[in-house]
């Protein structure tokens, strides 16, 4: 049973529903974690049930050919996120407001005409992300703050992988108009500071 | 990787804010909630959803021992049923397939007591759940008062028993099979436990 991949153990689990347990077992914190960064942890937690209720009673309709079923458990959350557009859009813009304080300061001065400081930056990149159209903003978190690839994602929002890369471009354009993105070299530097590092 | 999704990327709460791991209790409430779900699916296929036999207990305090069967060994109350009579309460709870009857300890018409009013009681419920060691640390957690502690028994479950806040006696217990039947570990047959 451990070693099943999850396609078999949600074919299990249509004549022996209890087996659907190991799919929990499997996802549960990764989803778990992806609600609390578009949510907070409050919501993350009731959802969290939802999304496995909901994943257990469609089972049937899941597509046994996908060995993996977290891209389907993705998108399953995501469709319960967009009834939480407004507690995701509070949730961003108290993040970009620690951000200003806590992470160090990005020196955007030679990328961009101007200096944008960090208080600048993050809302404006908060701003930018929460107005995108919901579709854009769901390609776009799912893959830049999860990790999915392109293949994943269409997978996820039950879409091509065309129409992801054109929310992707579509998202990237806007997000290099309302923030100004940082250039390579500033990225260099960022990656040698610790990201896990608070200051207060 | 440096792109025009890096200010995006820097932003993800969890690096702005490490959030806790997740607490372990979390994921053991929030799955035993789901269990229970997608067991009651499989108990209404199986066996219907009404037992043929409900045991009725006696309380001094039936509300406070709603509660407590709730919150100590998670019994979900139905709580359209609830009848009150004269400021007296009698409550249906479910517990797996089976249900338990909670009502006020009473001398006049049903003659039933609570195990403090008397001193002892005659009954030990047996009661069987899914995942005994999820089951046995959230009761400890809650402050269950423990009389046999966690185990496993030669007759092939894993069990403990605990006592009530008014003394009635409760059993619990997972069969090996049930245990095995979800991916759980049980004694080798050679190596009898105890």
């Amino acid at each position: 049973m451990g070693d099943d991949s999850d396609a078999v153990v949600i074919a299990a689990s249509l004549e022996s529903p209890a087996q659907f347990g190991a799919i929990f077992d499997r996802h549960a914190t990764v989803l778990h974690r992806y609600l609390v960064r578009r949510v907070g942890p409050d919501e993350a937690e009731s959802m969290m049930g939802d999304v496995f209720r909901i994943a257990f009673e469609k089972r049937a309709t899941y597509d046994l050919e996908r060995p993996t079923a977290r891209p389907w458990l993705y998108g399953i959350a995501t469709n319960l996120l967009a009834k939480h557009r407004r507690t995701e859009a509070r949730r961003l813009h108290a993040v970009a407001r620690l951000a200003a304080h806590r992470l160090p300061p990005l020196d955007l001065a030679d990328h961009v005409s101007g200096r944008v400081d960090a208080a600048d930056l993050w809302p404006r990149v908060a701003d930018a992300v929460t107005s995108l159209p919901e579709p854009e903003r769901d390609a776009l978190v799912l893959h830049v703050w999860e990790g999915l690839s392109y293949d994943e994602v269409a997978d996820a929002l039950g879409v091509p992988v065309g129409t992801v890369r054109s929310r992707l471009n579509r998202a990237r354009v806007r997000l290099r108009e309302l923030a100004p993105a940082s250039g390579r070299e500033q990225h260099e530097n960022t990656e040698t500071r610790d990201p896990g590092r608070i200051e207060s | 990787m440096s792109d025009d999704f890096d200010p995006l990327r820097q932003l993800r709460p969890d690096r702005i804010e490490p959030d806790d791991p997740g607490d372990p209790a979390v994921f053991s409430r929030a799955k035993e909630q789901f269990m229970s779900t997608i067991d009651q699916e499989h108990i209404e296929k199986v066996v219907g959803s009404t037992p043929d036999i409900y045991p009725r207990l006696a309380y001094l305090d039936e509300l406070g021992a709603v509660d407590y069967l709730g919150r100590v060994f998670q019994f979900v109350e139905n709580r359209e049923a609830r009848m009150e009579f004269d400021e007296k309460f009698l409550c249906w709870m479910r517990v797996g397939t089976g249900v338990v009857m909670i009502s006020h300890a009473n001398a006049d018409v049903h003659r039933i007591h609570s195990p403090v009013e008397v001193g002892l009681t005659t009954v030990i419920l047996h009661v069987y759940v899914h995942d005994i060691d999820t089951h046995y640390a959230h009761a400890v957690a809650e402050g269950a008062d423990v009389t046999m502690e966690l185990r496993d028994a030669f007759y092939g479950e894993r069990c403990y028993e605990a006592t009530d806040f008014e003394g009635h006696r409760w059993h619990f217990g997972e069969r090996f099979d049930d245990i095995r039947a979800r991916g759980g570990r049980t004694p080798e047959p050679e190596d009898p436990p105890s």
